[in-house]
Parts: C-alpha cells; structure tokens; sequence
C-alpha cells in the first residue's frame, strides 16, 4: 500500500469524507508532510475504489454543487488495520535497532 | 451562477479534458467540486473574484497530467484499448533503454581498449579533452537507467536517463555554438527522438504499471551485446568496416529482422501477441524517422559520406529504411487489432 493510500483510507476511518476534506484529513494527519494534489487524489480514490476498499457514501449538494462523500467498506477497514499493524511492527523493530526509548515492544 | 462562476469552472473543465472519456465520465463532476472547494471560502464578493480572475495552479495542472499520462498508458485497471497502449510503450521504452545500455557497454569496451585491456583489439584514435570521459560516464548512466527500469527502480532510471540525455544535450549545444555542427537539425532531430522522447515516455512506468519480464529483459542484454555488438566489433576489427551500418541503419535492419520474426506469430491470430506487434510498429516508426532525418547529415556534409562509407551511403540509407517499412507492414494489421483483442490486465501479468 502505497504512503498516499494509506493516508486517504485513515482519512476515512472514522466517518465519511468528501473529496476536499479528504486532502485536508491528510494535511493534518501528516502533520503538512503529505499535500495531495486533487489529480493524485483521485488516482488514489480510484484505485482504493478499484479494490473495493472504499465506495460513495452519499452526495450533498454545496453552493449549487454535488459533493459525493466517500466511506470505507468492511475490506477497506481490515486491509487499513493491517497496514497499520504492519508498520507499527516495523517501526518498533527499527526503534529497537536504534536503542530507542520504546523498543522493549520489539521482537 | 455568475458569469465568473463559469470561468474558473470552465477552466478546470478544460484542464480536465486531458483524461481519458470513460475517466471523465466516472469523476469530473466530483473532481471539479473538489477543485473549486479548494479556492472557495464562502464570502460571496471574495468567491466572485476567484471565481472571474483565478486560474488552475501549475502544481494542479502537473498532477492532471500524471493522471492523464498513467490512464492513457494504463496499467491495472484501465480499459484494455489503454492497457495494451500501455503495455506497448512500455516496451518500447525498454527496448530503447536497451539500445543506450548496449551503446554503454560499447563505451566500456572502448575504455578497455584504449587502456591496452583487450590485447587483440586494436586501441580506439585518441581523443584528448573531457568528452570521452563524459560519454563514459553518460554510458554507464544508460546501462543503469536500463537495469532500474528492468529491476522496477524507476525513479533511478529516470534520474540516470535525464542525466544522460542532458550530456547529449550539452555536447550539441556546444558543437553547435563551436559552428562544428555539421547538420543541427539532424543532431536536435536525434536527441529529441531518441534521447527525449523515450525519457518522456518513461511515465508509463508508474504504480500501477506491471512490471517487467525481468530474467528476459535482463537476458537480452548480453544477448544482444553477443548478436549485434560483437558481429559489428569483430567487423571493424578485421578491416571490414565498410560493411557495417551506421548506427542508425542498424537499428533498422535489427528492428527489421525481429519483426520477421515476429510475423508468423502475428499472423497466427495467437490472442497476446497484437501487444509485441504494436511495440515494434513504434520502434519502426522512431527507428525509421531517425534513418530519414540522419541522411540529411549525409546529404549536408559530403565529405562525410566519403569518410564513412563512400558516395552510396543515402541510397543505403533509403534501402534500410524501405527493409524496415516492408518488415513493419507485415505486423501493422495485428498491432491495429491490438488494442481491442487485448487479454484483460489481470491475463497479461508481464511484459515480456
């Protein structure tokens, strides 16, 4: 999974998001490390579409504008949770390479 | 709605228009929404300004092109008709690759043999001044460019292959500010076709790209090296020199023979094979406009016809490109096919 997916599907996990707020879930998840650009956006969304492991929620409409919200399905949540554990694991593995305070976790 | 409402919306409808139909279809509506709720603010004289005067970003404009450029050269998930373009240019791209690694591996040979490393091999003329080392250099950059490509590395084959191409670039604009540039639209035809266009195309190797077949691309390497360079080493070292193509009529008679090769099975109606045919109609047709524009090197410069390869060396030329043309045309009708018999992306794994 690529940095860029798993951001938009942890942008997703706790509600559904419309294409804007996505991008600025992933600013502040990131810390401002990750700026999606609408077009990446939506390479990403229909990729992660693709895979079934988002779908549209609901579509509003917003100054004469519909806004389609998106949400993560039940296969998205599970491959995010994964994802997740994966690089949690990995992280404390190098936490332990490097004598970092929280190693003890590792291995 | 504001007659500026319909500006900026318009102009990033028209950016839009890059993307693929079928793409535009499914996500226009809501990639617009998306583009005006990243400029709007809610306060109606504000928004009605930014609506009038403001344009789509470079940076926003650079991403639809990404996107337009992994959609038309498709990978997973596209429409087969994008796919098999894909999949076509991809291998056309490595088989260009190809050809600039084996041109560094020549370059090795060359430094090993002026340094007395090949003992039955004549040293090349010297040359003095600092292009031979950089045309080492950018030979060895051509050799790793391939083997990234191959190896699924692409932003490192992408960075070697622009740090070659702009040597190549530095030593035309230099020949040509010397005033040695014996025919600067064969030299500027030269380094758009085969070095630029290439590297441009190196944006079908994306994410979602398949990769490549590596044990055969890796394979045709020395493969290559062994059919082709060293048929052509062993000529130039027994004096036969003369009977060699240029490096350009090369290409053509090798691309030419290949697409022999390939014909039975283009004909056979094999499902799978319209891709092949297809990659090797763009090589014909890149091989094909560098032997045409190369000639007026030799129809502007005389004396370089009788330095190579005597006063007959145009009509050689046309001779190569008229081998080429017919060898194409036997592939032509199963690379037209191509696009809609192409095996679903899922059937269709590697190139290769």
């Amino acid at each position: 999974m690529t940095g860029q997916a798993f951001f938009v599907l942890t942008a997703l996990a706790d509600g559904p998001r419309h294409g804007y707020g996505i991008v600025g879930e992933v600013t502040e998840l990131s810390q401002g490390r990750v700026k999606l650009k609408i077009g990446s956006l939506y390479g990403v969304l229909d990729r992660l579409s693709a895979e079934g492991l988002i779908e549209p929620d609901r579509e509003e409409a917003h100054d004469g504008r519909l806004r389609r919200y998106y949400r993560l399905t039940r296969e998205g949540r599970r491959a995010l949770a994964e994802e997740a554990e994966l690089r949690a694991a990995t992280a404390r593995v190098v936490r332990a390479r490097l004598g970092l305070p929280g190693a003890e976790a590792a291995g | 709605m504001s007659r500026g409402d319909l500006d900026l919306e318009e102009r990033y409808r028209r950016a839009l228009r890059l993307l693929p139909g079928y793409y535009r279809d499914a996500w226009e509506e809501d990639m617009v929404a998306a583009f005006l709720d990243s400029w709007l603010t809610g306060d109606p004289d504000e928004d009605s300004v930014t609506m009038e005067f403001d344009r789509p970003s470079r940076p926003e404009l650079a991403s639809v092109i990404g996107l337009a450029a992994r959609l038309y050269l498709g990978g997973a998930g596209t429409p087969r008709r994008y796919f098999a373009w894909g999949q076509a240019v991809r291998g056309a791209v490595l088989a260009v690759m190809l050809a600039h690694a084996l041109w560094g591996l020549s370059e090795f040979e060359l430094l090993a043999r002026s340094r007395h490393l090949i003992g039955w091999l004549p040293p090349p003329p010297a040359v003095g001044g600092i292009w031979p080392t950089v045309w080492y250099l950018v030979g060895y950059a051509w050799l790793m460019a391939f083997l990234a490509l191959v190896l699924g590395h692409y932003r490192i084959a992408r960075l070697m292959a622009v740090l070659a191409i702009l040597a190549d670039l530095a030593a035309v604009l230099q020949a040509q500010l010397a005033g040695i540039l014996a025919s600067p639209f064969a030299s500027w035809t030269y380094w758009l076709l085969i070095d630029l266009v290439p590297v441009l195309a190196m944006a079908a190797f994306h994410r979602d790209a398949p990769p490549a077949a590596r044990r055969a691309w890796l394979l045709a390497l020395p493969a290559s090296y062994l059919l082709v360079s060293v048929p052509v080493l062993a000529a130039e070292a027994t004096g036969h020199s003369a009977w060699v193509p240029d490096t350009a009529g090369l290409c053509c008679l090798v691309l030419a023979v290949v697409c022999l090769a390939h014909a039975p099975r283009a004909w056979s109606s094999r499902a799978g094979t319209g891709v092949w045919s297809l990659t090797l109609v763009l090589l014909a047709a890149l091989a094909g406009a560098w032997r045409l524009t190369s000639l007026a090197l030799y129809l502007q410069d005389p004396h370089l016809i009788y330095y190579l390869q005597g006063p007959h060396l145009v009509d050689v030329g046309l001779a190569e490109l008229l081998i080429l043309a017919v060898a194409a045309a036997l592939v032509v009708p199963d690379a037209v096919r191509a696009p809609a018999v192409m095996p679903s992306p899922s059937a269709y794994p590697q190139l290769g």
